[in-house]
């Protein structure tokens, strides 16, 4: 039946976001709106002795000015309950927002923001994720203990939490070992840097709240705002317009309760517009630093016997969603690898800085650098290529995976080899090229989700879901799952999306699970409306409803084409009588079981429902004289299941690998002494440019997952940013002999590695 | 509050730069860095946009008479400026984007003084000098002379440059400008440098000009790695010699985009660079704009270097 599922289309939202008609949060202006801006503590540790908003309040066009004071005293966080909406008497990063001001031109909140009398006295900064965890650190925060937790977070003082997988004996694996290989790796943290900056606006009509916000997760933002401004979700609806993309950055719930207490204590609506620079230092979405050590026992034969494996990961002043980090850290340093025995502890340590969540793919690209760039020197210390000791030890169907998974059907070690062929990586190359080869894996993240389906009179379509667009198309090619079950065609129908009180619950787009989850609840609704159609065509034709086809915009009789009725015709008389109306959720599929190991820590993040995998081959040109790289072609094999829209799909791995190129090379965020981002603008923080865009080639490796989306789907958004830093790095060690060891690989880091 | 006059005339606008009004062309410099909070809007802007006989690019003997309003787009793609004054179209073919280059000028850029703007080195290589006007006088100033500390020139207050004077190239020479990037587009010039060789009968070097970027307060001359090369074949040797004598002269900041060790080490490397290329172009050869894309990326698996 997948006629249009599987084609290539074209998204539905292009033309608007090609063309610039489409509306973005910062274009809404609403008849009063007044305009935000906020106060920060600029200062990355420290104890607030004087706040007075008594002058910012004088001045003419100040119409409000909020702190801690004026809201609820609530804490707020998804794991771990440990921050205000606004600073009270402490603040732990510069970012932190300490007052937020509402006023008649963005000029005059900027003036009334700065008149906030503000005084902190500075109190040393943790600023190194090893040092944190000294006995003698001073405590990011000293009431930590009293925190509300979700269950299965393990904490302790500067620890915000800690993971640790177990599997066989790692002493006598290493044992057991002919080589002992150890390395030490430090990723710098980085950020997202959607090209939209975050913009709210938040509007009271009496006791009802819209808010208008640039998120990933509009049911996660009502249920922020709902919680912290203590109201009942019913009273609270997000909208979200075009979203200019947002790379895990816009996941989360961020300044939309500030807005909304704002235009409450205003009596006006109010808008925020971040600034770039804003939107650097301020939301708790920052890729995070991890500092990795890693130890291989290899047999001579090229058999990994046994891994241990210590990762820290720096979480920042508060918890966001990084509570879940150091499980899919482990995971991600254990790699898609047969290793009999591990042991593998993996720690979120709070400091003075930005605090980190989920950006595409959490964890993985630096993990995934750290783990292949360390497979290629087990390798070499054994003699082998690193291709081949990969073709050795790669996860293959039936084989349990290091947390105690066993994998069905997947395709690993086809992507590899798709990889280095397309790389052609036994070719000979000029003496300043190399191709590097890396592996990874991303999981598929089951959720609640749901979608109606109705059909107009005229027999057109739309499909109103709780899910989230946020540059992946994603939601775009739900049209197409729908016209499949319906016989008719992707452009027969429109979306009504993003809006939380218009569609049903969902986890939105985050955890690549659109597809997964809302793909299912899409099908499920539309089959619905065809069943509906079935029985309504049994009617008007006197068959069997059993012997019905809905095709090409016709029911039919199966076997008697002529016997038919067009859909549009049966949706006229639906009108007169029951509605032609679907709907879709049913329960997502259940996690893997694992046998044979030990999950201290554990929040689901060890076991990987719809396995994806992936490898990518590189080729690079190293300047040799300057250290700097440029990667002259990527060959990229991912196995994500079945790819539903190619064009979709393709883009996704193109947005990846050049997204990953400029974590490997270019993309850093520096820090002061003091723990103050220093590169917050888009001239420091280099991006990527499309001239700096290689070719890529693609390989789909599908093999459908039992338990993924329709037609087993996989997830495919994250998983395309995890592989390529690693094969960059294992590209430029077989140029100048030795791994760089610190990321990104800058020009001059490169440099000074090959001296 | 800021006022905004767009001249009609040239006499307009040297008025209001008179009264203490600041020139505005592309504004890309001007622009950005107030949004970026560098530096807030003057109280007085006034717009050159309409002043179309400022943006002529004319012979003026041999050389060339370059009006300030000549936009990057323009030198990049001037046949005359891409055959015999190579180093200024490399310089403004590097310059951010093509959207930076179609509005960016050429006078916006020399005035704006950065020490690591790409079209200065291409200047100071090739001898040009500003045409300075105010109401009633006008000068000529060498732009080595031009610039006194980043975003100072030696321009009085009331004084707009109006043109850049680049004199004929001597006869038998090539020049070049290669700058240090981490990307190829929306960049800034970790350091730079330019060179304009001129060949002897036989092939050696008779007389060269170096001019380095972003590793002092302004562009800088290289007169000692000038000197190294001076009666040599441009051969490994003598090029080392020029690196050498490059990173002697730099004076370098450490800074987001290099240490001061790290650009100490690369000015001498595109030093060495720009001579090489500018020897090539003094001897016929063909060699693409800009040089730093001689050697891309794009090559597809399997193909040739």
């Amino acid at each position: 039946m997948a006629t249009v599922t599987q084609r290539r289309t074209i998204r539905a939202d292009g033309p608007d976001k090609v063309t610039g008609t489409g509306r973005y949060a910062a274009d809404l202006t609403l008849t009063g709106m007044l305009h935000a801006k906020l106060r920060y503590a600029g200062v990355p540790h420290g104890r607030i002795t004087r706040l007075d908003t008594t002058r910012a309040r004088a001045l003419p066009g100040v119409f409000a000015v909020l702190t801690q004071a004026d809201v609820p005293d609530v804490r707020y966080g998804p794991y771990v309950k440990d921050r205000l909406l606004f600073a009270r008497d402490i603040v732990r990063y510069e970012g932190e927002i300490v007052a937020a001001v509402a006023a008649l031109t963005p000029e005059i909140a900027q003036e009334a923001a700065e008149a906030i009398e503000l005084e902190i006295e500075p109190l040393p900064a943790v600023n190194d994720v090893e040092a944190a965890l000294a006995d003698d650190a001073p405590l990011v925060h000293d009431d930590w203990a009293d925190y509300e937790v979700e269950e299965g977070v393990e904490r302790s003082r500067n620890v915000a939490a800690f993971s640790a997988i177990e599997r066989g004996d790692v002493e006598a694996g290493m044992a057991s070992a002919d080589e002992i290989v150890r390395t030490r790796y430090v990723a710098d943290a980085s950020h997202a840097v959607p090209i939209e900056p975050r913009a709210i606006v938040a509007q009271w009509e009496g006791e009802k709240l819209t808010v208008w916000s640039s998120t990933q997760v509009p049911f996660d933002t009502r249920s922020g705002v709902a919680e912290t401004l203590e109201l009942p979700e019913s009273r609270v609806r997000i909208i979200v317009p075009h979203l200019g993309g947002g790379f895990g950055g816009k996941c989360g719930f961020h300044q939309e309760a500030h807005i909304a207490a704002l235009a409450r204590a205003a009596r006006r609506p109010v808008r925020l517009v971040f600034s770039r620079r804003e939107e650097f230092i301020v939301p708790d979405r920052r890729r995070e630093e991890m500092v990795i050590e890693l130890e291989t026992g290899i047999r001579r034969d090229g058999t990994i016997v046994a891994r241990r494996g210590r990762v820290i990961v720096d979480n920042g002043a508060y918890t966001a969603d990084a509570a879940f980090f150091p499980q899919l850290a482990a995971m991600h340093v254990a790699g898609p690898y047969r290793i009999p025995h591990l042991r593998i502890d993996a720690q979120l340590v709070y400091t003075h800085r930005q605090p980190s969540g989920s950006v595409r793919a959490p964890t993985a690209p630096q993990a995934c650098w750290a783990l292949e760039q360390h497979i290629d020197e087990v390798a070499r210390r054994i003699g082998m290529d690193g291709l081949e000791l990969r073709r050795r030890n790669v996860l293959e169907q039936g084989d349990d995976g290091p947390s105690g998974q066993t994998f069905d059907e997947i395709g690993m070690r086809e992507c590899l080899d798709r990889a280095a062929d397309m790389a052609g990586y036994d070719q000979e190359l000029p003496d300043d090229e190399a191709i590097g080869v890396a592996v990874g894996w991303w999981p598929s993240f089951p959720g609640a989700s749901g979608a109606y389906v109705k059909l107009n009179a005229d027999g057109s379509g739309v499909i109103v879901t709780g899910a989230q667009e946020c540059g992946t198309g994603a939601v775009m090619a739900l049209r197409q799952l729908a016209a499949d079950e319906l016989g008719m065609q992707p452009e027969d129908f429109t979306l009504v999306y993003q809006d939380t009180d218009a569609g049903p619950y969902d986890t939105g787009a985050t955890g690549s699970q659109t597809t997964l989850n809302n793909g299912r609840a899409v099908v499920l609704a539309a089959g619905q409306v065809a069943e509906q159609l079935r029985e309504l065509t049994a009617e008007e034709l006197e068959a069997d409803a059993a012997d019905i086809e809905l095709v090409e915009g016709h029911a039919r009789v199966v076997g008697s084409p002529s016997r038919q009725v067009a859909i549009a015709d049966l949706a006229g008389i639906a009108q007169g009588g029951e509605l032609l109306l679907g709907r879709g959720s049913g329960a997502p599929p259940g996690a893997p079981a694992l046998r044979g190991s030990t999950c201290i820590g554990d929040l689901g993040m060890a076991a990987f429902t719809a396995p994806q995998f992936s490898s990518h081959a590189v080729r690079i040109r190293l300047d040799r004289d300057t250290g700097v790289v440029r990667v002259l072609a990527v060959a990229a094999a991912h196995d994500s299941g079945t790819i539903l829209n190619p064009v979709g799909a393709e883009g996704q791995v193109e947005g990846g690998v050049l997204m990953g190129i400029g974590q490997a090379l270019t993309e850093g965020t520096r820090y002061d002494e003091d723990g103050r981002q220093r590169n917050a603008m888009l001239l420091e923080y280099k991006l990527q440019t499309i001239m700096d865009a290689p070719p890529i080639r693609i390989a789909w490796v599908e093999s459908p997952a039992p338990d993924g989306g329709p037609r087993g789907a996989k997830g495919l958004a994250e998983a395309p940013n995890v592989t390529t830093a690693a094969a960059i790095g294992n590209a430029i060690a077989k140029l100048i002999g030795r791994h760089v060891t610190q990321l990104p690989m800058t020009a001059e880091r490169v440099w000074e590695a090959s001296r | 509050m800021t006022t905004f006059t767009s001249a009609r005339t040239l006499d307009e606008a040297l008025r209001a730069v008179g009264d203490g009004a600041r020139p505005v062309a592309g504004g890309s410099d001007l622009v950005v860095g107030a949004r970026q909070g560098k530096a807030p809007l003057p109280p007085a802007l006034v717009g050159l946009e309409r002043l179309e006989e400022l943006a002529a690019i004319e012979p003026d003997g041999d050389g060339l008479r370059i009006g300030a309003l000549a936009r990057h787009a323009d030198l990049e793609a001037h046949p005359l400026i891409a055959a015999r004054f190579s180093a200024l179209a490399d310089g403004s073919a590097l310059v951010g984007s093509p959207s930076t280059r179609n509005v960016g000028t050429l006078g916006g850029n020399v005035m704006n003084a950065s020490p690591a703007m790409d079209t200065g080195a291409p200047l100071v290589v090739l001898e040009a000098e500003v045409e300075l006007r105010a109401a009633g006088a006008s000068r000529r100033l060498a732009v080595e002379e031009l610039w006194t500390g980043p975003g100072r020139t030696a321009a009085e207050p009331g004084e707009l440059c109006v043109a850049v004077h680049v004199p004929a190239p001597p006869a038998g020479s090539g020049s070049a400008y290669v700058r240090l990037e981490y990307r190829r587009a929306m960049e800034i010039a970790v350091v730079g440098a330019a060179a304009r060789v001129e060949l002897a009968g036989d092939g050696t070097i008779a007389a060269c000009r170096i001019a380095l970027a972003a590793v002092a307060p302004t562009i800088i001359r290289a007169p000692g790695a000038e000197q190294a090369i001076v009666g040599s074949l441009p051969a490994p040797q003598a090029l080392a010699a020029v690196a050498a004598a490059a990173s002697e002269a730099s004076r370098p900041l450490s800074d987001l985009r290099g240490s001061e060790a790290y650009r100490r080490h690369t000015i001498g490397v595109v030093a060495r660079r720009a001579v090489e290329i500018a020897a090539r172009r003094a001897g016929g050869e063909s060699v693409p704009i800009p040089a730093n894309r001689a050697r891309g990326i794009g090559v597809p698996f399997g193909g040739a270097a």
